[in-house]
């Protein structure tokens, strides 16, 4: 009897222990990848960036920081993507037509990062906003200056980076909005640009 | 008995030495390379080094265990809910983004998959084993349904091609494991000679001899 | 060469749990046939409830049906397998404490949810309702359906467990080692070679249907999870179709059980026996394909096997069984009364029933019949006919009074009614198919409402027999659960 007992009580503990862990381990059942893990962390706690050096299709340098009091759209590329980058460049071209003219430049960027720091030339970098029609003002096309510094703020983003063994990249591929204080607010999906445009319109 | 301390000494060698070979850097990263390598070689590996080094444990030791933690369903249980966690895709990429998770991985897996099942093993009976079975190919082979059909790259570390081909050895895998399992049922052992007799006075329809 | 005689066997009475199951199996098993006949007089124009309800019923007769010829199945097998090997009491309860549990979610899934999807729940209909029913009530019944195949999975692995223990492998249970090599006459009796080909076919088509069902659920609540629709269906009627298919060979271990007590002759497990058994133990697993003649898209040699396997697998054990029944019977003296009648009349039901799916399993008449009322002909004439009369034999012969009580007219009456009403209202479903009406239709055209109205009123006398069968166990459950002799002794053999 007392050992059923035990075993009852063993059997609870570890059912008890094993739900909280996968209850913890997904975030409530939310998030079983972690994809939406990165995103739905951010509900309510808006992520500080570091700050790096970064340059843009002319050359420039700037930093992420130099956005503060604006709002900012980011997306991470490589020019020479064939997949992903292109939905992801046509659906940043979508956001910057919806929303309210008025606000671009003033109240709401956008901006491009590859993370092909090697092969990611200006030059390169020109042709991919040419591509989608960037003016290279209100949407810029950047690459950042170190490899160190690029590890740093992917590692930030919760962007991951995999070679695909065919000389191109596999990243997780996604549209993130920094608020005007250049924390990271939100990420959403490629899919829906129209969606982030009503949210970007919400913030203004 | 000398011989058999022999052997366990050896026994008990080569298992540290697996594992402290799966623990460097190399190793860890060759078989994480893919997500084949990482949830069906290194992760069943962790679980069977937990398992065997278990059974290295002196009979008393794993006796006086297994009755501290009240026997065998308690056991089951933890392993069951050790390895939901680490079937999550995002187990896998916290593991290789963290070393904290990575850690975690080297030590729950072995402790909290391997040695529970090592422990209960043979206290459970052919129903509890059918149980354990059952439940593992069948979570086996929907997990890998989950992979194929997946509309999203489930891993950040690991391409998408990767993960349907994952998937798919994962179906193989359980449905040969099906297989084998349903044909151990066959191959059987010898007949229990007391249950024999008592079967017999209790009835059976066609009593024979050789004529 | 080995030779058989018999050695009496005591006629033990049935256990709470076996009664447990038999009266449950009863009152599920008249109230879906009361809605079958409801839905032929929704056909035949006699009463109006509408095609929502029509499809409401038809899922739960499909799904009661099923569900109680595996009960009735499982407490037939259990009583007599019993005495052979140790079976584990709690398990037994246990099918049948989550069979009601899973009965309760699936008719709220339908009468309350509106869930009609038909009971072989086809993807992806069940997920696509348009409306007609909720996420929920979908959820419901294909979770009550999995609940119901958990219950039957422990009990097969208690099965298979029992086997183990006495016989040492399956392949000894099967009689291989009679089988292949030498005959020593000690091959297992019938019911553990019945049992055993079960418990393997059921185990492999419970855990594809669990499979299917734990699928199609994700698939439910995230639909982006697709699933290949010829994979499902594949899926879906593997299990169907072994789950059903194992119901009359688990109900058969009555006719192997209580016919040689009625004439006091052993029913061999010689090596044809053996034979048969093993080769059906995997022929049911490949046989399924031929629900899916109609389906095209499958490779070609998918369903050729199916055809082929689906020829083959029509005869051996009824062969066998039919033979070894007539052998046992032929001037053996037997004491013909309703439970050796119920048994006799079932295997010729089996029999008959055979025939029209071996007609359909041909490819090129599968095109035009799969889906005419020649097929539920088929089906309801071996269900009926066959699995439910061996279990009407059962209940019988566990509530026979005494050796020597003769059958009131009543009974007898209502043996005679069901065997024609059955008859009368099978053959209305396959006379319908022959004339080419449509399955599952809840609406009829004028032309074919005559057959209708036949139909149901031999459905309305098969229920009025059967009523009588039931009540007549009722008052004798008291009865069936004490041991002691209930088959009458031959008269003097002729033999």
């Amino acid at each position: 009897m007392k050992r059923i007992a035990r075993s009852l009580t063993a059997t609870a503990l570890v059912t008890l222990m094993g739900i909280s862990a996968l209850w913890w381990g997904t975030d409530g059942l939310q998030a079983f990848t972690a994809e939406t893990a990165r995103r739905t962390a951010l509900l309510g706690s808006p992520r500080a960036l570091p700050a790096v050096s970064l340059e843009d299709q002319d050359g420039r340098g700037f930093s992420l920081q130099d956005y503060r009091g604006r709002l900012l759209a980011v997306e991470f590329i490589y020019t020479r993507c064939p997949t992903l980058c292109r939905s992801l460049g046509m659906a940043f071209r979508q956001i910057r037509d919806h929303v309210p003219a008025a606000a671009l430049g003033k109240d709401f960027a956008l901006l491009s990062i590859s993370f092909d720091t090697l092969r990611d030339d200006a030059a390169s970098l020109r042709d991919y906003g040419r591509t989608y029609g960037a003016d290279g003002k209100h949407w810029r096309i950047a690459r950042v200056r170190s490899e160190a510094e690029l590890k740093q703020l992917l590692k930030s983003f919760g962007v991951v980076v995999i070679d695909d063994g065919l000389g191109g990249f596999e990243h997780n591929a996604a549209i993130h909005l920094l608020d005007r204080d250049g924390r990271l607010v939100l990420i959403s999906d490629i899919d829906e640009p129209l969606k982030f445009a009503e949210s970007v319109a919400a913030w203004l | 008995m000398a011989m058999n301390r022999e052997t366990h000494r050896v026994a008990r060698i080569g298992l540290g030495a697996l594992y402290l070979v799966m623990l460097t850097p190399a190793a860890r990263t060759w078989l994480e390379a893919t997500m084949t390598g990482h949830m069906l070689l290194q992760i069943p590996l962790l679980a069977a080094i937990g398992f065997a080094a278990s059974r290295l444990l002196p009979e008393r030791w794993q006796h006086g265990l297994l009755t501290t933690v009240g026997g065998a369903v308690p056991c089951v249980a933890m392993a069951i809910f050790a390895s939901s966690y680490w079937m999550l895709p995002r187990a896998l990429d916290a593991a290789l983004a963290s070393p904290l998770a990575e850690a975690g991985k080297f030590l729950s897996i072995p402790l909290f998959i391997g040695m529970p099942l090592a422990l209960a093993w043979r206290r459970l009976s052919i129903l509890g084993r059918g149980f354990v079975w059952s439940n593992f190919y069948s979570m086996l082979a929907v997990l890998g349904w989950l992979y194929i059909a997946a509309p999203v790259r489930v891993c950040n570390s690991y391409l998408v091609n990767e993960q349907v081909h994952a998937g798919w050895l994962m179906v193989k895998l359980a449905l040969f494991l099906f297989t084998w399992w349903l044909a151990s049922f066959f191959i059987g052992r010898q007949p229990a000679p007391r249950e024999d007799e008592s079967a017999r006075t209790s009835g059976n329809a066609s009593q024979t001899h050789l004529a | 060469m080995a030779s058989h005689t018999y050695t009496p066997m005591p006629d033990q009475g049935a256990k709470a749990s076996v009664l447990a199951y038999l009266v449950t199996v009863a009152v599920v098993l008249l109230l879906m046939m009361v809605f079958g006949l409801l839905m032929r007089m929704e056909q035949a124009r006699v009463i109006t409830m509408g095609a929502s309800w029509f499809y409401e019923l038809m899922t739960l007769h499909g799904a009661g049906m099923v569900g109680i010829a595996g009960l009735a199945g499982a407490a037939i097998m259990w009583h007599f397998l019993r005495q052979y090997v140790a079976l584990s009491q709690g398990i037994f309860w246990a099918n049948l404490f989550l069979f009601l549990i899973g009965v309760v979610m699936i008719l709220a899934g339908v009468l309350l949810g509106h869930f009609h999807g038909a009971w072989t729940f086809l993807y992806p209909l069940p997920g696509k309702s348009m409306g007609m029913w909720s996420q929920g009530a979908a959820a419901l019944f294909m979770g009550g359906l999995l609940v119901i195949g958990v219950g039957f999975v422990l009990l097969h692995l208690d099965i298979a467990r029992a086997l183990i223990v006495r016989y040492g492998s399956f392949a000894r249970s099967l009689g291989w080692p009679q089988l292949f090599g030498h005959d020593d006459g000690n091959a297992p009796p019938p019911t553990v070679v019945a049992s055993t080909m079960v418990t393997i076919v059921n185990i492999a088509g419970l855990v594809a249907g669990a499979s299917i069902l734990i699928m199609m659920l994700v698939n439910l609540y995230v639909p982006s999870f697709n699933i290949d629709p010829l994979l499902a269906k594949g899926m879906i009627y593997f299990f169907g179709h072994v789950f059903i298919n194992a119901t009359i060979y688990m109900a058969v271990i009555a006719v192997y059980e209580i016919l040689p007590r009625y004439t006091q002759r052993p029913w061999k497990s010689n090596k044809v026996f053996l034979a048969s058994w093993t080769a059906s133990t995997l022929m049911v697993l490949f046989i399924f394909p031929h629900h899916l003649l109609m389906d095209f898209a499958f490779p070609e040699w998918f369903l050729i096997m199916g055809h082929v396997i689906g020829y083959m697998n029509a005869f051996p054990i009824l062969v066998v069984t039919g033979y070894g029944a007539l052998m046992i019977v032929y001037r053996s003296g037997i004491r013909w009364d309703m439970a050796s009648m119920l048994l006799f009349l079932s295997l010729l039901g089996w029999a008959a029933g055979v025939m029209p799916a071996f007609i359909d399993g041909t490819i090129a008449v599968n095109y035009v019949m799969h889906n005419t009322l020649w097929v539920p002909g088929h089906f309801h004439t071996y269900l009926l006919l066959g699995t439910v009369g061996m279990l009407f034999g059962f209940m019988y012969y566990l509530g026979k009074p005494d050796e020597h009580t003769q059958d009131a007219l009543l009974d007898r009456l209502a043996f005679w009614l069901f065997m024609v009403a059955s008859l009368g209202f099978t053959l209305t479903f396959l006379f319908s198919g022959k004339e080419s009406v449509p399955r599952r239709y809840a609406e009829h055209l004028p032309e074919w409402v005559p057959y209708d109205r036949i139909g149901a009123l031999f459905a309305l006398l098969v229920i009025a027999a059967v009523l009588v069968f039931i009540i007549r166990f009722l008052t004798r459950l008291g009865r069936a659960g004490r041991d002691y002799p209930r088959a009458p002794l031959a008269y003097a053999g002729t033999a």
